[in-house]
């Protein structure tokens, strides 16, 4: 989403903001309205999943069309509030189906994406994403390391919050007179130099 | 056509290999799987740690057990616990392949009507057995080892419950003899424990306690605090082994003084004796006429050690402040065991260590103990077919009862045998009925290896099977017998009961702590001697058989009683002593094997009062002439590993199981004896070559295991200490002319190796006096860095895997071959001991040979000191291992992890760790996934790694501390401060100046005790 570091304020404060926003306006509404409020998805989210489910846009289908640009984007959600961990360790934490049913539960019922999630849940069964960002093999990455520097996910990532399907989108360095592509060694060590951080092969091979 | 030369085929060949790595470069499809309900504690990446109980021998020694997205990946010592006090043996730490074993049943199985064992639903086998049971429950036995004193009391309700028979508790290597010594001197029912780390001087009369016996590590600790070089004047406790044998425990001892086995009693009394004629003061009168009649010169006569060894003996005992004196273990109870054991504590008694050194405990619990009695009490009733049901838990008897006790025969009279084992094994392939248990990581229960000591096991892992914990499964079938059963039975499951058994304490502290531990052992204060001292019979042992030899069948230090065989890494590891892995071998003199013409390798055929085993020779010079050695633990036919299933041989049995050669004997109490027969050697004329990890135990006088003498020791410790530990003046032996005197040494400081700018310098101070040569640090390794299992044609070939190997040097070495020895002999010599335990890891040198001749940069030096290692860059020239003076680069020949791991064994890979591929080097890293982690919370708190938060798996490992790990560039760190020895200090291979960051400090040669 937006390239400034991502503060803890926000972490916690935007999607309590939202939610509140959106409970309020249930609540403070007559029940017919209310009900179908809950029932009936926004022209946005169903354009959205539209696009994210388009099996001619670049990047692989997933297995629930979820949308980036709609959850990052139009509600801004920070990513580290489905992203769990990232901040802490190697892994990213790619969210659970209960985060996502934390939301669900509630509204969004009417969208095909979802009833896939309810699905998932009902059966407890794991959803198997299709990877993107996958870096070569023998890479220790660490997300924590790059998040606690305050680099941002987009960096690596590209712009999620505009993407509603997500692929890898290229990006090219020169290094050297030859090219480097994204999420190849040559492309993270243009950001290490610039940096001025450790480019010592221990740090990431080992 | 025209003709291809020969750089235009090179060039079509490269154009074609470069289209076919394009083609296979497709990018494969992976998954991301969440959880669908991620547990709150754990956040993928993080490791979270349990604390439990370490269950593959009855030590018992806490765990904490790391665990990564739920699967345990690496098992270490839980700092907390009173018996390992943060170590792991060997055994231990390979534990943690049980739950992934290839081996394990994952159903419960039912033999059918083709014989075969077939699987049946948990609800249909639990039917069967509760059939079993209502036909006859009279008629039901149950046989195991300790399961833990909770469980201990469910199964002793349960057999009350539905009408067993009785349940008999077998543990092989149980020391009955040691308590019914403690009854026969003092009166009172206890289990001695021994703490050694008040002694002054420290007699084993044949006892191998650092590799069996009570607790090992714990013993090897105490040991080491109460010889340490710094802490303790004169360097510190003297340690004195008296046994046939120069074996793991007695390679530590300042004076090894090989007795003829058996006799210990009687060398016990006789030094006893001259204990008092140097002025001990002891109550002569409460012995009664014991003492009568013995004498040095008598005793010499029986026992092989010369008059004035047992005077001298006597005059240390007299003089020591802290004697710990103690009675054989298992491999040398005899059948007069019971008479030995009590010689020993008696000359204990004597010196005044009972109750100081030699703990009595109070015991209040009255869990079942084992009892070998009992045992072929029960052999007894199944062979007159008054079993109709036997339960086998925790327990191989098929394998580790001797064949005189008829077991096999009287198994056969059983008509429905009921095995729990979670790995299949001689025993349970025999039964009827498999009802396989969790294995400990995936178990609750609890253990207690002494009064005061209450330790629990807590799952680590979900079940990774359809698998049940036995306590579970019998109350199950009790219960379904009827309401009146089930009355009897405790209510809930072992989880609920085991809660109820610690109602009287914190339960969720204790699972976290890893069990509540009294701060002092309850003891009995004051014991009187009782009369029956006076009538004490100490004689030579009663020998079975015929024959020039006696043989004795010591337990291994890796294998235990066999239990461990199943785990491959025991069986790669090298044995201590002989450094052979995955066999079996004999060890006799080499003037025996002169005489029978045999050299190391050749078949010998032994032959028993027992039976007749065919086993390969290892000739020796630390081991009487009268005497041959066989380890307990090998050939096992059922298994894996444990058998040549591995190597497409499967029932054919890996080694010789040595039990089956020996005689159903007891001692006077009936407890197991071990020690019982003579044996025929006679060659066969066969001979197949050993895979071993050492082929020599000579170092030609370089300085690779140094040592030097107590006195240049303190001639030093009065010179200044240097800052830094420079390059000792020719190695540490003090000036001896040698071919390596014109070596050029240049004192040097590790620090200068890593960048100015970096703050840290990696180093690593073994301390080879503290060494005892134990490999849990090997073992240890394995796990932590995914090192794979070769298999023995690979350790023939030489491409044994392991990154941190023990080197077993005796002595200095010659450098000239003496003629007419082949290179390989072994140079021990009977009655010295000059053993140099040198774990031996990359050095992390300052001037690696390796780095210069990688062609590919694959190899280099890195900031902070270390030397790395690129696998994804290597393209496996091995110039960097032909380079290497050390020898600890490795080369994986196969993908060994793929083709010697079946699935699930790859379930605990580290995932810390790169799993290196075919063509790739590899080496020692100090473990540099560990610094990554613990970089993590210094660079987010903005601070330094802090010494102590790196440690290294060997040195987590040790039991005696002989490895620190830690900043060089900190002079206040613990690795730092252990270097401030300018005279123990070396660096192996000093000449060659490669500037190691791993400094030794030399062992110190105390030498005999005076007199």
């Amino acid at each position: 989403m937006s390239s400034l570091p991502v503060l803890p304020v926000r972490r916690v404060a935007l999607p309590a903001a939202l939610f509140l926003l959106l409970f309020g306006l249930v609540l403070g509404l007559p029940e017919g309205r209310a009900v179908s409020a809950q029932q009936k998805s926004s022209d946005a989210a169903f354009e959205a999943q539209r696009r994210a489910a388009d099996p001619s846009a670049p990047g692989p289908v997933q297995p629930i069309p979820f949308s980036h640009a709609l959850h990052a984007g139009t509600y801004q959600i920070p990513c580290l509030y489905c992203h769990t961990g990232t901040d802490r360790s190697r892994m990213a934490g790619v969210p659970s189906v209960e985060v996502c049913m934390g939301c669900h539960a509630q509204f969004g019922g009417d969208l095909e994406g979802v009833k896939l999630l309810k699905q998932y849940w009902e059966n407890k069964k794991p959803i198997e994403w299709v990877q993107i960002h996958r870096l070569p093999e023998h890479v220790k990455f660490r997300h924590n390391r790059h998040i606690q520097a305050g680099v941002a996910c987009d960096t690596c990532h590209g712009p999620v919050e505009r993407l509603d399907k997500l692929y890898l989108v290229p990006d090219t360095k020169w290094v050297n007179l030859m090219n480097a592509d994204k999420l190849k060694m040559g492309w993270c060590l243009t950001c290490h130099w610039q940096n001025n951080v450790s480019v010592d092969c221990l740090t990431c091979h080992y | 056509m025209p003709e291809l030369d020969r750089r235009e085929f090179l060039k079509l060949v490269g154009v074609g290999a470069g289209a076919a790595a394009a083609a296979g470069c497709s990018e494969r499809v992976e998954h991301l799987i969440p959880y669908v309900v991620q547990p709150e504690v754990m956040t993928p990446g993080i490791a979270i740690y349990y604390a439990s109980t370490c269950r593959e021998c009855p030590a018992a020694c806490g765990l904490h057990v790391r665990t990564r997205e739920g699967r345990p990946v690496k098992l270490e010592g839980n700092p907390e616990h009173p018996v390992s006090k943060g170590s792991l043996c060997a055994r231990g730490q390979v534990s943690i392949g049980r739950t992934y074993h290839p081996d394990r049943y994952t159903t419960p199985m039912s033999r059918g009507a083709d014989g075969k064992l077939a699987p049946v639903s948990w609800e249909e086998a639990i039917r069967t057995l509760a059939d079993k049971l209502r036909q006859g429950a009279a008629g039901a036995a149950l046989l195991g080892g300790d399961p833990g004193p909770t469980a201990s009391q469910v199964l002793d309700r349960w057999v009350a419950a539905v009408g067993a028979s009785g349940r008999v508790v077998y543990e092989p290597f149980a020391q009955e003899s040691l308590r019914e010594a403690v009854k026969t001197l003092f009166g009172v029912e206890s289990e001695p424990v021994f703490d050694l780390s008040q002694a002054d001087l420290v007699l084993s009369f044949g006892s191998d306690f650092m590799e069996t016996g009570p607790s090992p590590n714990e013993h090897m600790r105490q040991l080491a605090e109460a010889r340490d070089v710094r802490a303790k004047e004169h360097g510190g406790a003297r340690f004195v082994y008296l046994g046939p044998r120069l074996s793991m425990t007695a390679s530590n001892a300042d004076e090894w003084i090989p007795s003829k086995p058996g006799t210990e009693g009687i060398l016990a009394l006789a030094v006893l004796r001259a204990a008092m004629d140097s002025g001990l003061t002891a109550d002569r009168t409460a012995l009664g006429g014991l003492l009568d009649g013995v004498d040095a010169a008598r005793a010499a006569a029986r026992t092989g050690v010369d008059a004035k060894t047992i005077q001298r003996l006597g005059a240390a005992v007299a003089r020591a402040k802290s004697l710990v004196a103690l009675p054989p273990t298992a491999g040398l109870s005899s059948r007069r065991a019971s008479a030995t054991a009590a010689a020993v504590l008696l000359l204990d008694h004597a010196a005044g260590a009972v109750a100081r050194t030699v703990l009595l405990p109070a015991e209040t619990e009255r869990t079942k103990r084992p009892s070998y009695h009992e045992l072929l009490a029960l052999v007894d009733a199944m062979k007159s077919g008054k079993v109709s049901v036997l339960l086998v838990h925790d327990a191989n008897p098929v394998h580790s009862m001797p064949p005189g006790t008829g077991f096999r025969e009287a198994l056969a009279k059983v008509p429905f045998l009921v095995s729990f084992a979670p790995i299949k094994d001689e025993t349970s392939e025999q039964a009827h009925l498999v009802l396989p248990d969790l294995t400990p990581l995936e178990s609750w229960g609890d253990a207690s290896p002494r009064p005061g000591v209450r330790s629990l096991l807590q799952p680590t892992i979900r079940p990774l099977y359809g698998t049940r914990a036995m306590v579970d499964v019998l109350l199950e079938a009790g219960r379904s017998l009827g309401d009146e059963v089930a009355a009897k039975l405790p209510p809930g499951n072992m989880r609920s009961i085991l809660e109820t058994a610690w109602a009287g304490e914190d339960f969720r502290k204790a699972l976290a702590r890893g069990g509540s531990f009294a701060a002092s052992l309850p003891t009995h204060e004051h014991v009187a001697l009782s009369s029956a001292v006076a009538k004490l019979e100490v004689s030579e042992p009663l020998l079975e058989g015929e024959g020039d030899y006696v043989l004795l069948a010591h337990p291994s230090p890796l294998l235990g009683d066999g239990r461990s065989a199943a785990l491959p890494w025991m069986q790669e590891v090298p044995d201590p002593v002989t450094k052979v892995t995955w066999n079996s071998w004999v060890e006799l003199s080499h003037a025996t094997a002169r005489r029978l013409g045999v050299e190391i390798g050749d078949v010998l055929a032994l032959k028993t009062a027992a039976g007749t085993l065919e086993v390969q020779a290892f000739p020796r010079g630390g081991i009487r002439d009268d005497v041959v050695a066989v380890a307990v633990g090998q050939g096992h036919t059922v298994g894996w590993y444990a058998s040549h299933e591995m190597e497409g041989r499967p029932g054919e049995a890996r080694g010789v199981n040595v039990i089956a050669a020996l005689p159903a004997a007891v001692d006077e109490a009936g407890g197991r004896a071990w020690f019982t027969t003579k044996v025929q050697l006679a060659k066969t004329g066969r001979s197949e070559p050993f895979a071993v990890s050492q082929t020599q135990d000579n170092q030609r006088d370089r300085s690779i295991g140094a040592a030097l003498p107590l006195a240049a020791l303190a001639a030093g410790a009065a010179a200044p200490a240097e800052a830094v530990p420079a390059a000792p003046e020719h190695g540490a032996r003090g000036g001896e002319e040698s071919a390596y005197q014109e070596e050029i040494h240049v004192p040097f400081d590790p620090v200068l190796d890593a960048a100015q700018n970096s703050p840290y310098r990696w180093g690593m101070t073994i301390d080879v006096d503290r060494c005892t040569g134990c490999s849990a640090c090997v073992a240890a390794c394995y796990i932590e860095n995914n090192s794979p299992i070769v298999g023995e044609d690979q350790v023939r070939w030489g491409r044994l895997m392991a990154w941190l190997r023990i080197e077993r040097w005796v002595g200095d070495g010659v450098v000239e071959d003496i003629p007419g020895w082949p290179r390989e002999r072994n140079h021990e010599e009977l009655g010295k001991v000059d053993i140099r335990h040198t774990p031996m890891m990359c050095q992390q040198c300052g001037a690696a040979p390796c780095e210069p001749v990688c062609p590919v940069f694959a190899t280099y030096h890195n900031p902070e000191g270390l030397n790395g290692m690129v696998y994804n860059r290597c393209i496996g020239t091995r110039y960097c291992s032909n380079n290497c003076p050390y020898k600890v680069r490795r080369f994986n020949w196969y993908d060994f992890s793929l083709e010697n791991w079946p699935k699930p064994l790859h379930l605990m890979l580290n995932p810390d760790v790169t799993v290196r591929a075919q063509g790739v080097m590899e080496k020692c890293t100090y473990c540099t996934q560990r610094i990554e982690i613990a970089r993590q919370p210094a660079k987010d708190q903005k601070r330094l790694i802090r010494d102590g938060e790196v440690i290294t798996a060997c040195a987590q490992a040790c039991p005696t501390q002989a490895i620190t790990f830690g900043n060089l560039k900190d002079p206040e760190s613990n690795v730092s401060k252990k270097r401030q020895e300018p005279v123990r200090g070396y660096v192996a291979l000093q000449g060659l100046n490669t500037r190691p960051a791993t400094l030794y400090l030399a062992k110190v040669v105390r030498g005999p005790v005076e007199g």
